[in-house]
């Protein structure tokens, strides 16, 4: 009993029993749920809006809050489309282009907040404005189009079965923040700056530092997140990242994390981006109107933050 | 004892804008000597042991590490330097394993060089066993008791290799047991050579395990690192607050005739308090006596209706009421509440002096469609506000740039501006000058006369004899007796002391 019950408060147990949950419920009602085209469909979607979560499940794990990943998402993929067919740069060099855009973006946003002492709200909120003021005007909201084959053929590509190759890039930084957070300094100093700032400056930890560091990842996260977009899209569409923001609280927070900083996880998170995915595939699969999307995603934000509070509250029995 | 200091500061001035906290202190911290810092709330120990460790360049004066002259650019150069701290607020990472908590430090090296866990632990052990903290390195703070978590700080300092060790009010969160063995520990690192510097306001621990003593009063020294033989607990007092202890201003009065304001049979609350019998009579000042985190202020907060009373009766007036909210123990009952967390819930330090005041009463004023003015606040405010010699430049002053002494005043006048008959003050006089106290005390005492009941929360001895009348003594959530104040120190705090240990020792036997 013991063994479960510590098993219960493990961040991704919850998630992991409703994903799998939700799985059996929709395939007993649409057995085409699970058919390979379905779940090609599943992934190509969790493998961005994965990237999408992570990138502020970051910035939840310093306490703060970046509404600009959106925006940063969608300058990145129309810097990596336009250098490509503007400027005829090879695709390498503009994914590289593309994030360090957005490292950089992100960092701003963390030099702004450090120097100026203004929330991390009011600042990010002020360069979604910038960043996706710059976008368009590069693009005067007109799409590129020239893609190269190169990249096309990436995002269309199967790596085996039904799974696409988009997902690979995104399954690879799962791992590295993963690592990050549980075993690298950079991580744990994160998460110590989230959970107690003023503790982290006496210990030593560069506070600063630190934020600056969290965003310029978070930054980097929207931007491959968008490169991924366009490889999927084939088009630089400048409206990409439009509709991240909400996505992107609701996956980390079902993922157990605590908005006001110091835990979140990774799994859990990725977790959370599949059971939003499953979900909004289910609505799309029994023709439910697609705007009750954001209403059922908004529902799961609060049910999850209340579940999150009521397991802060239950202590753990045979504590010491 | 040897003579040279490990650590002397001379001359330590410290201004903030507005204060100056530290006048020229004089400090020196020698090898193994447990150093006792003492003074009352707001002498400049706080300050000071901020200097120390790098917190706050001093505006002026010199320290000298063993010897030659040094200074700190951060509290990282500090510790660098030998110099360890124990906060008197937790400074733990609660979801970290306790070994990560003690080594993050020593993490700084590289950002990216993956943390060895293993190791951390094992190296972690050794400084737990010389704690005599049976704990698995691998546990995270958050489910270990206060007492362990505080220890875990103290081996936290000592792997930093610190010679100079402050603990900042370590026993503040205690069992008596608890600090028993943290003594013991003390005794052991002083034995070793280090350096502690105690701070506390428990003199009779500070007798204990003191061999030397720093006071401070009004940011200046009232004496420097004097040996602690032959100083007896009097002495201590009288530096600390420049006079023999004594009843003070108090004198007898009598309320035995009166009308009881508030009364508590049997009360049970939500919060875990049983069987609390109390009354305040119309006139009387009552003194609710404990240590930090007996449930004091959860009491006044289950009074005023901010949390349920779940059993017994509570009378207002006579009469047996419910309050369901806050608003209704104002309005409806009479009932204000000054808060001993002034910053966070007794004033609104952004807003204005007159907006502050003006809180409790708006309701009151309200005309048609809830329309207020200003001018009709200032009218009702100023008398109280200037009876009570707020200092401001205008009502349209923030709170937030008054010095404590005035922000408390103000959260006094809003109350006297609402006119209610209850009025339960808790740790009024934290954070305010001595002068500012004194007047406080005044006043107080002069709302009593005028027939305000109040209820006084306290853990300053002297404050409680001062204005008390009857004394309620609290100890894990009940009153565990009443004591009629005489105005005499040591008879009151002897019979309060026994009344706490006599119910500790019982629960421990």
């Amino acid at each position: 009993m013991l063994h479960l019950s510590r098993l219960s408060r493990a961040d991704w147990f919850g998630p992991l029993l409703a994903t799998i949950l939700a799985i059996l419920l929709i395939q007993s009602f649409s057995a085409s749920f699970l058919s390979a085209y379905n779940i090609e469909i599943l992934l190509l979607a969790i493998a961005v809006n994965a990237l999408v979560a992570y990138s502020q499940m970051v910035i939840i794990a310093i306490g703060q809050m970046n509404l600009s990943v959106g925006a940063i998402g969608g300058l990145a993929a129309i810097s990596f489309a336009g250098v490509m067919e503007v400027w005829g740069l090879p695709a390498p060099l503009a994914l590289l282009l593309a994030l360090a855009i957005g490292a950089l973006a992100g960092a701003v946003n963390g030099i702004l907040i450090r120097i100026t002492g203004i929330s991390a709200f009011v600042i990010t909120l002020a360069t979604l404005s910038i960043f996706k003021g710059i976008n368009l005007g590069i693009t005067e909201a007109q799409p590129f189009y020239g893609i190269p084959e190169s990249v096309k053929s990436f995002g269309a590509s199967i790596l085996f079965g039904p799974v696409p190759l988009l997902v690979l890039p995104t399954a690879i930084v799962t791992l590295l923040l993963w690592l990050m957070l549980r075993r690298l300094p950079m991580g744990r100093f994160i998460l110590a700056v989230g959970s107690n700032e003023h503790a982290a400056a006496l210990s030593g930890i560069s506070v600063g530092t630190t934020v600056v560091a969290a965003h310029a990842i978070s930054g980097l996260l929207a931007a491959l997140a968008g490169v991924l977009v366009v490889a999927r899209l084939q088009i630089g569409q400048p409206s990409i990242g439009d509709d991240w923001l909400i996505l992107s609280f609701a996956a980390p927070v079902i993922g157990g994390a605590i908005l006001a900083g110091g835990h979140v996880s990774t799994m859990a998170t990725l977790l959370g981006v599949v059971i939003v995915a499953i979900i909004t595939q289910a609505l799309v699969l029994f023709s439910i109107d697609p705007f009750l999307v954001q209403v059922v995603l908004g529902a799961m934000i609060l049910a999850a933050v209340g579940l999150n509070r009521l397991r802060a509250r239950t202590p753990l029995k045979g504590s010491h | 004892m040897t003579a040279t200091p490990i650590f002397r500061a001379e001359g330590i001035q410290k201004a903030f804008p507005g204060v100056l906290a530290l006048k020229g202190v004089d400090i020196s911290l020698h090898p193994g000597s447990i150093h006792a810092l003492l003074g009352e709330n707001g002498a400049g120990k706080s300050t000071l042991i901020k200097v120390i460790t790098g917190v706050h360049a001093p505006t002026a004066g010199k320290m000298y590490l063993d010897g030659a002259e040094t200074g700190f650019a951060s509290p990282r150069d500090a510790i660098a330097k030998g110099i360890g701290v124990v906060h008197q607020e937790r400074n733990l990472f609660p979801r970290f394993s306790v070994a990560e908590n003690i080594f993050l430090e020593q993490l700084a090296d590289s950002w990216v060089r993956p943390v060895d866990y293993a190791r951390l632990n094992r190296e972690a052990r050794p400084w737990l066993e010389s704690l005599e903290l049976d704990i698995d390195p691998a546990t995270p703070v958050s489910e270990l008791s206060v007492a362990r978590m505080q220890l875990v700080e103290i081996a936290k300092a000592l792997s930093l290799k610190s010679r100079v060790l402050l603990l900042d009010e370590p026993t503040a969160s205690l069992t008596s047991s608890e600090t028993d063995r943290l003594f013991t520990i003390l005794r052991r690192l002083r034995d070793d050579g280090t350096s502690l510097v105690f701070v506390s306001h428990k003199l009779e621990e500070v007798q204990e395990i003191c061999d030397r003593v720093t006071v401070l009063r009004d940011g200046e020294n009232a004496c420097d690192s004097r040996p602690m033989q032959g100083v007896d607990r009097n002495d201590l007092v009288q530096m600390m607050i420049g006079r023999a202890e004594s009843g003070g201003a108090w004198r007898h009065r009598d309320t035995e005739a009166q009308p009881e304001v508030l009364g508590l049979t049997g009360v049970a609350t939500a919060l875990g308090h049983r069987d609390i019998d109390l009354t305040v009579r119309k006139g009387e000042i009552v003194g609710l006596y404990g240590l930090i985190g007996v449930g004091r202020t959860e009491l006044a907060k289950c009074i005023m209706g901010q949390f349920a009373v779940t059993g017994g009766e509570l009378r207002v007036d006579g009469s047996a009421v419910r309050i369901g909210s806050v608003a209704e123990a104002i309005h409806r009952h009479g009932i204000g509440y000054i808060s001993e967390d002034r910053k966070g819930e007794g004033l609104i330090l952004q807003h204005t002096v007159l907006e502050n005041a003006g809180v409790p009463i708006w309701r009151k004023l309200a005309r048609a469609f809830g329309s207020l003015s200003d001018r009709r606040v200032e009218g009702v405010v100023t008398p109280f506000l200037r009876k009570l010699e707020v200092k401001t430049p205008s009502l349209a002053q923030t709170a937030g740039n008054l010095s404590g002494g005035n922000q408390q005043k103000i959260s006094v006048a809003k109350w006297l501006a609402a006119g209610v008959s209850l009025l339960i003050v808790d740790e009024p006089s934290v954070g305010i000058d001595i002068k500012t106290k004194a007047y406080l005390h005044d006043l107080l005492r002069e709302l009593a006369d005028n027939g305000t009941a109040i209820l006084l929360i306290s853990s300053d001895m002297p404050e409680m004899i001062a204005l008390a009348d009857r004394i309620a003594v609290m100890d894990g959530y009940r009153i565990r007796g009443e004591v009629a104040n005489t105005g005499v120190y040591r008879d009151i705090s002897r019979r309060i002391m026994d009344l706490i240990h006599g119910e500790s020792a019982a629960r421990a036997g």
